[in-house]
């Protein structure tokens, strides 16, 4: 995070030091578009958007970027036709000096704001990086960001029509306590399930959010020798076998690495607050960004990596919410401590939302078949994406490496039985290979 | 977790502020507070945070200290005992005038700085002087100490000798209550401990089973031995908990239900249910709080038992910690979600909200009327002490409060939840938790003293001019300078102890002493009975009461102007009674344990009912799960209960529509009056429907009686098959045909029938609740005229209401019906038939458009025999979180505010003095999502009085109100009604019907339909009025149906004897 900050840095003190003589064209780096993309994350974080809300606030500011820069791009081809209902975007006036770099630069960060609650944050961001451009070249800033609004404005009404707003006020998950299958709330918050209406979003590039519908769960028993019952069992037993072997066992940093649960609630006393942190897809965004740093990717490479990315997991959040309400499965924690122990805890907090299929198993399936679409397999990286929270560096020598582990990190922190990783990861794989190929990957 | 804290954060947030409130100079209760320097009463429990220990590390950190008051050295000057949590405590001699002694160095009290708790002064060991019993928390994050118990040497010296009796218990203990539980004449004590964990989940209350050596509570036997006294822990098979799921912080120990034995009363912090223990008499106790309170406080933090009414049984009062100013109530964390409701039940809670509880004792329950009195609300409260301060005869209610660090503030919360964790290193630890800590928000409060004006009318008076805002927590009371009033010494935090002096002069009073003449004798939880001007007043002498405190043992009675006391009778423990007469009133009688008589305790009335063969069964469909911002559910309504004879025979038998998948059921009734099940294959049929009322009429004319079955539910759009109507033929014999006809299909409310016309053929009205998903927009009802053929024509279709309930009657004596309605959110309104053939709305023209509640019930009769009909309206009661006047409504705002189809409703209410939002700042963002933007603080929420702050639309689509949530009975007067309410015991609760007998109304009610927020209204166990000279009423007998039972309807069947017929519950018929 240092190190990139004081290349910003860098790069306005060049330009404030050029900008006394003739009006020089705005440069846009690739690590401004990182910088506005961290920025959404952080914004994420403070605002407590619930996972599957994240990814769509990830898409549309990526899509308004991508299509400002597909115009007159040779390699990136318009969403228009591919994704659902969009429309093309108000064509670039080219009698005027429009940079349009700049422009999808501005667009992001503009359509960002829309989609979070803390405006006055972006805000802080876009003040510093406005008032450098107006010293830089004015004109080119002041028509770059009227063309900008013209597309945010085309993308909000874009927005506007998928259905979130409906969602908002449909009704509640209603929780059958004296069904012993279906979910119900979870220590130590007892949230309502979160987006039971998720299905109803508008996806961007599946015709219907159950056009990858899993195969169904193993048939729900608590008698002995059944595969529930097998794989109930298994999660009690394995956390018991990685809770002996303490906190430095592999399997529990795995747990703790792809957490990825943005309102852990945290009781002491009186007090019930949260811990926060980033979501399984803006976990996946984070290597995006790794992989365009790593191979030194351009602006339009850097919109082109993020865009289809996030279109892929706000498809993977769909598709899987759209299972998780139909099987409304119970969770291991309600029922081992039901049955089993009542004293049992799972090493990560259980998500308010039923098991099948495990979220970050799609997504992380979805994710790794479109980045390995776009950077190639065995990939090597080293993810640092969980340092701002306490957590180390981890590498792998795939995308697909990564999905494994994040999606096995379910059963280590005791929330997801074994048939949600491994269906939720061929949905998600299946669901990605189906985005690549439409996106021409 | 806490370890892992960022302090960026902290210093970008800074240091909290500290609110003072003070309010606004009133007439002030007699009480006068004397400085320390005069009076030498010299403490103050300070607290000195440090890394070990703090709020983050010990929860009940700014639990505070205790008092005890009581005669050390028996000079008839009462001695004061404080406790410190980090200083030694202190003893101070009364001096008299008000002039204390520090006297603790030489007293031998402990002089270290273990953390002391409560304090209880007893004479344990029955040699005529006050020992004195210290809890104290130890074992914990450094804090060593075991409980002391100073035996009285004499001489004012003291000695620990805890151990010697077997009472130097070790652990986190609050309070102790020393008490006869064996009626053999000694002291046995109950040792009240807490639980410091923190909870994960509310688990399974199987760990109420469990055993915990520190936090679980403990009974102690007294068992001498010749000269020595033991102790012994009896608690295992005695029927305690001792589990740590009990989170202990209130204590007290008194005969509630008047048998003779004591009972204990254990309030539990948190999600654990309060405890009452009643007495079995056999060395072993019955935990029945679940069939003794219809709720009680959930965080409940001190107690006290007197009888608060006069009524000679023992009232418990409980206090909670919800705030009495609005913008505290917004910014703090309140109720429970309707769904935490449901799981906590689910788990196997008993029913908890967080404010006051005010249980009356009603004979074999309590009912709680906090709400009624408006005693709910005291904020952070720790100590009730209920006494009779201005010796009216009348006991008051003294509340301490205040929290030093308020850590429920939602927005501490939030900011909490951006604190980056892990960015904090571990050897920073001590630094980031006392920024922490300085970052909570403190509040500090005047205390609270309620003035009891009879009949259940309490006054909110300030104690003093200056209105000393505080942080006190323990308070004990007793007459210090024995002038004949109780004054009040208060332990504060940070702060120097209280002396409060009564300056009270004119009133009369008698204190009476039960020790004086009976050194030696246990003589804890003797009641006193004094007779005087045709009343009885009752005290016991029991001394723990409050919080961690011990009042004095001499028993108070305030005689305003009596000027004759008739007798005194104390009932001792072992059943005997010594009987006084020709007493002199304002001085201190001391009483000897003469036996006079044996007194017999007369058990609480059992109930007189006996089970009726039906019981309606619910649903389950949660509404506001749908409609998140209603304030009740529109769904459970029902059963519809028709009286009629139907099979010819001139009995009269019955129908009763059942909610959805249960059937309807007709039952004739035999020459013995029993009521016999009919079978019919109609009725059998349509189980799917959930019936909300029906109407038996004779709709073809033929002589016998048929049936309109209103179908309703929030559940299906309107026009969904679910929701329709049915009509039934009758044969003549009560052979039921289902009529093939389209009828309506809406969420009916009322049905009623009348030959407005007169033209042989009976008319109906069809009144509607609600459009369904759309609570609070008015629904269209029906005036409908029978054409025959079992035709109907509609004369009217208007939004007239969200209606509950109707009547025809000729309210003008004009030989034309009017027709009656009642409903949520709207008037009672009047449809008059006039000339032309149309109904006229003349609610506004007869005065009645000012009286918009939440009616459930109408009831047309002429009360007072003067030739004309009265109404009779049942209403939400006045035991309800809502308060509405003319002035004042509960103002409902109807729109589609963020224009996504749904409609949204804004409630605001009057919450002492100040409009605010019924709807958590949560639920409206839920609803609304896009005021997060505009509202990201608690804090700015806490400002919103107004529809308009919260919104930006000027023209709102709908505003309702409501002016009136009392029971009510109006009286025509020709031309105008006289309003006048139903007494304050027919406003425990909803009414949901009456039954007028010559004079008397008997009236049933409860229900189970309001959200959390607004909690259950179940206090109301049925009861009875008489009507008296001049429009009053009296109320005359309660019926006491089972506790939580909501009666829908009441009907007198032929052998005298009352039907009572509930919703998704039994029906009862009552003697």
């Amino acid at each position: 995070m240092k190190i990139l900050k004081s290349k910003y840095y860098l790069i306005i003190a060049i330009v404030g030091l050029t900008s006394c003589s003739k009006p020089n064209p705005i440069e846009v780096s690739p690590e401004l578009f990182h910088k506005s993309v961290d920025k959404v994350m952080d914004i994420q974080i403070h605002d407590i958007f619930s996972p599957p809300v994240a990814s769509r606030i990830f898409a549309y500011p990526n899509i308004a970027a991508y299509e400002i820069l597909a115009q007159k791009s040779s390699k990136l081809q318009t969403l228009v036709g591919t994704i659902n209902e969009l429309k093309p975007i108000p064509k670039v006036d080219s009698t005027q000096q429009v940079n349009l770099e700049l422009s999808a630069l501005i667009a992001h960060m503009e359509v960002s704001k829309k989609l979070i609650f803390s405006e006055e944050k972006m805000e802080v961001l876009q003040d510093s990086l406005y008032k450098v451009w107006e010293q830089v070249n004015e004109d080119e800033f002041n028509v770059s960001k009227a063309y900008a609004f013209d597309v945010v404005e085309h993308i909000k009404q874009y927005m506007d029509a998928d259905n979130y707003n409906q969602t908002r006020t449909m009704p509640k998950f209603t929780v059958d306590i004296d069904d012993q299958t279906r979910w119900q709330p979870t220590p130590p918050s007892y949230m309502d399930g979160i987006e039971p209406h998720w299905n109803k979003i508008r996806p961007f590039l599946l015709d219907s959010a159950q056009q990858f519908k899993p195969e169904p769960h193993p048939e729900f028993s608590l008698k002995e020798g059944t595969l529930f019952h097998k794989e109930l069992m298994e999660v009690y037993d394995v956390s018991k076998a990685i809770t002996k072997d303490g906190d430095e066992s592999e399997e529990i940093a795995i747990a703790r690495f792809w957490d990825c649960n943005p309102f852990v609630s945290v009781t002491r006393g009186h007090f019930m607050f949260a811990t926060k942190k980033i979501s399984p897809g803006a976990h996946w965004i984070g290597i995006a960004k790794i992989a365009s740093r790593k191979t030194n990717a351009n602006v339009e490479e850097t919109v082109n990596t993020y865009t289809k990315t996030s279109l892929a997991i706000a498809d993977a959040f769909i598709s899987c919410w759209d299972e998780k309400y139909r099987s409304n499965l119970v969770r291991p924690e309600t029922l081992i401590n039901q049955t089993l122990d009542p004293d049992w805890l799972p090493i990560l907090q259980t998500p308010p939302f039923p098991e099948y299929t495990s979220g970050h198993s799609v997504v992380s399936g979805a994710a790794s078949v479109v980045l390995t679409g776009l950077f190639g397999d065995n990939f090597y990286f080293d993810d640092d994406t969980e340092i701002p929270y306490g957590l180390p560096v981890r590498s792998f020598n795939s995308f697909y490496d990564a999905s494994a582990e994040a999606a096995l990190s379910r059963l280590y922190g005791g929330i997801h039985y074994r048939a949600a990783i491994d269906n939720g990861l061929k949905q998600g794989k299946d669901l990605g290979h189906f985005v690549a190929n439409k996106l021409s990957l | 977790m806490a370890k892992k804290l960022v302090f960026i954060f902290l210093i970008i947030l800074g240091c909290s502020k500290e609110e003072k409130t003070t309010a606004h100079i009133e007439a002030s209760a007699p009480f006068k507070v004397v400085d320390a320097n005069v009076s030498g009463l010299d403490f103050s429990n300070q607290l000195k945070p440090d890394g070990n220990l703090n709020i983050i590390e010990y929860l009940y950190y700014y639990n505070g200290g205790g008092v005890a008051i009581g005669d050390i050295n028996n000079d008839g000057l009462e001695d004061i005992y404080l406790t410190a949590n980090q200083q030694a405590d202190k003893l101070f001699l009364n001096l008299g005038d008000l002039k204390f002694k520090d006297i603790t160095v030489e007293s031998g009290i402990s002089q270290d700085s273990t953390w002391s708790t409560g304090v209880t002064m007893a004479d344990v060991n029955k040699d005529g002087l006050l020992d004195i019993y210290v809890s104290k928390v130890g074992n914990y994050k450094g804090l060593h100490a075991k409980n002391e118990l100073y035996i009285n040497q004499g001489n004012n010296t003291f000695k620990d000798e805890a151990e010697n009796y077997g009472l130097d218990f070790s652990g986190f203990s609050t309070q102790a209550s020393f008490f006869d539980y064996d009626n053999d004449g000694d002291l046995d004590m109950y040792l009240m401990n807490h639980s410091v964990h923190s909870t994960h989940s509310y688990g399974n209350i199987r760990i109420r089973q469990t055993s915990d050596a520190l936090s679980g509570d403990v009974l102690y036997e007294n068992k001498q031995e010749g000269e020595h006294i033991k102790f012994v822990d009896v608690t295992n098979g005695a029927g305690i908990y001792n589990s740590p799921l009990g989170y202990g912080l209130a204590l007290s120990t008194s005969d509630v239900n008047n048998d003779g034995y004591i009972d204990i009363y254990v309030g539990n912090d948190f999600h654990e249910n309060d405890y009452l223990y009643i007495n079995n008499g056999d060395k072993t106790f019955t935990e029945s709080s679940a069939e003794y309170f219809n709720h009680t406080s959930r965080f409940t933090m001190g107690v006290d038992i007197a009888d608060i009414n006069n009524d000679q049984g023992l009232d418990i009062f409980t206090l909670d910690m919800m705030p009495y100013k609005a913008d505290v109530f917004l910014k703090s964390g309140g109720e429970d979600s309707d769904k935490i409701d449901q799981i906590k039940a689910s788990f196997g809670f008993e029913q908890q909200y967080a404010r006051n509880h005010f249980h009356l004792n009603q004979g074999n329950h309590f009912a709680d009327v906090a709400l009624l009195t408006q005693t709910h609300a005291t904020d952070w409260s720790w100590s009730p002490l209920i006494l009779d301060y201005n010796n009216d005869g009348l006991k008051d209610i003294y509340i301490t409060n205040g929290i030093y660090k308020r850590p429920n503030d939602l927005d501490y919360i939030n900011y909490l939840s951006t604190v980056d964790f892990a960015k904090y290193k571990e050897s920073e630890a001590d630094e980031i938790e006392y920024k922490l800590i300085n970052t909570m928000p403190m509040l500090s409060l005047p205390n609270v003293l309620f003035t009891n004006r009879s009949e259940l009318n309490f006054e909110k008076t300030p104690v003093d001019a200056n209105n000393l805002a505080t942080y006190s927590n323990g308070a004990a009371y007793g007459d210090l300078d024995n002038d004949g009033d109780l004054d009040i010494v208060v332990n504060n935090l940070n702060e120097k102890a209280t002396l409060l002096e009564n300056t009270t002069t004119n009133n009369n009073y008698l204190t009476v002493d039960l020790n004086t003449e009976n050194l030696g004798i246990n003589t804890n939880g003797a009641k006193v009975y004094l007779y005087a001007n045709g009343k009885t007043y009752l005290n016991e002498q029991i001394t723990v009461r409050g919080f961690m405190s011990s009042s004095s043992n001499k028993v108070h009675f305030g005689l305003g102007e009596v000027s004759k006391i008739d007798s005194i009778s104390v009932v001792w423990n072992d059943g005997t009674k010594t009987v006084k007469t020709n007493i002199e009133k304002n001085r201190i009688l001391s009483i000897k344990k003469e036996i006079t008589s044996k007194f017999e305790f007369v058990k609480s009335t059992k109930s007189n009912f006996e089970t009726f063969n039906y019981s309606h069964e619910e649903n389950n469909f949660l509404d506001y799960e749908r409609e998140g911002l209603i304030p009740e559910k529109l769904s459970i309504e029902g059963p519809s209960v028709v009286q009629a004879d139907f099979n010819g025979d001139d009995l009269e038998d019955l129908f009763i529509g059942g909610a959805r998948d249960q059937e309807p059921s007709l039952y004739f009734q035999d020459t013995q009056g029993n009521f016999n099940l009919q079978s019919n294959s109609y009725l059998e049929n349509d189980k799917i429907y959930e019936d909300v009322d029906a109407t038996a009429f004779d709709i073809d004319n033929d002589g016998d009686l048929d049936i309109y079955a209103l179908s309703g539910g929030n559940d299906f759009p309107e026009g969904d098959p679910m929701l329709e109507d049915r009509v039934y033929i009758n044969d003549g014999k009560g052979n039921f045909i289902k009529l093939n006809s389209k009828l309506l299909a809406t969420n009916g409310g009322s049905v009623s029938s009348a030959d407005f016309n007169k033209d042989g053929y009976p008319d109906l009205f069809i009144g509607n609740r609600s459009i369904p998903g759309a609570y609070g927009l008015t629904p269209f009802s029906f005036i409908l005229k029978n054409t025959g053929n079992n035709n109907f024509e509609i004369v009217s279709k208007a939004r007239m209401g969200m209606i509950t309930d109707s009547k025809w009657a000729d309210l003008e004596n004009d030989g034309q019906t009017e027709l009656v309605l009642v409903g949520d959110w709207m008037p009672i309104r009047i449809y008059t038939y006039n000339l032309e053939g149309n109904f006229e709305d003349k609610t506004k023209a007869i005065g009645l458009d000012k009286t918009n509640g939440m009616w459930n019930v109408v009831h047309v009769t002429d009360l007072n025999n003067d030739g004309k009909l009265d109404i009779l309206a049942g209403n939400t009661g006045l035991n309800f979180k809502w308060k509405a006047s003319i002035d004042k409504p509960v103002k409902m705002y109807l729109d589609d505010f963020d224009n996504n189809e749904t409609l949204d409703q804004l409630i605001f209410y009057d919450y002492f003095g100040t409009y605010v939002p019924f709807a958590s700042k949560d639920k409206v963002m839920q609803q609304i999502p896009m005021l997060k933007k505009n509202f990201t603080t608690y804090a700015a929420f806490a400002n919103v009085q107004d529809v308009l702050d919260l919104v930006d639309k000027k023209e709102i689509l709908e505003t309702k109100y409501i002016y009136e949530l009392r029971n009510m009975v109006y009286f025509n007067k020709g031309n105008a009604f006289e309003q006048r309410a139903l007494p304050n015991e027919a406003q425990f609760s909803t009414i949901e019907d009456f039954y007028v007998d010559g004079k008397e109304i008997f009236y049933t009610g409860n229900t189970n339909s309001y959200v959390s927020e607004l909690g259950r209204s179940t206090s109301n166990s049925g009861g009875a009025l008489k009507y008296s000279e001049n429009d009053n009423f009296n109320s005359v007998r309660t019926l006491n149906l089972p506790k939580h039972f909501s009666g829908r309807k009441i009907l007198k069947l032929k052998d005298g004897k009352f039907l009572v017929i509930g919703n998704n519950d039994k029906s009862y018929i009552v003697n």
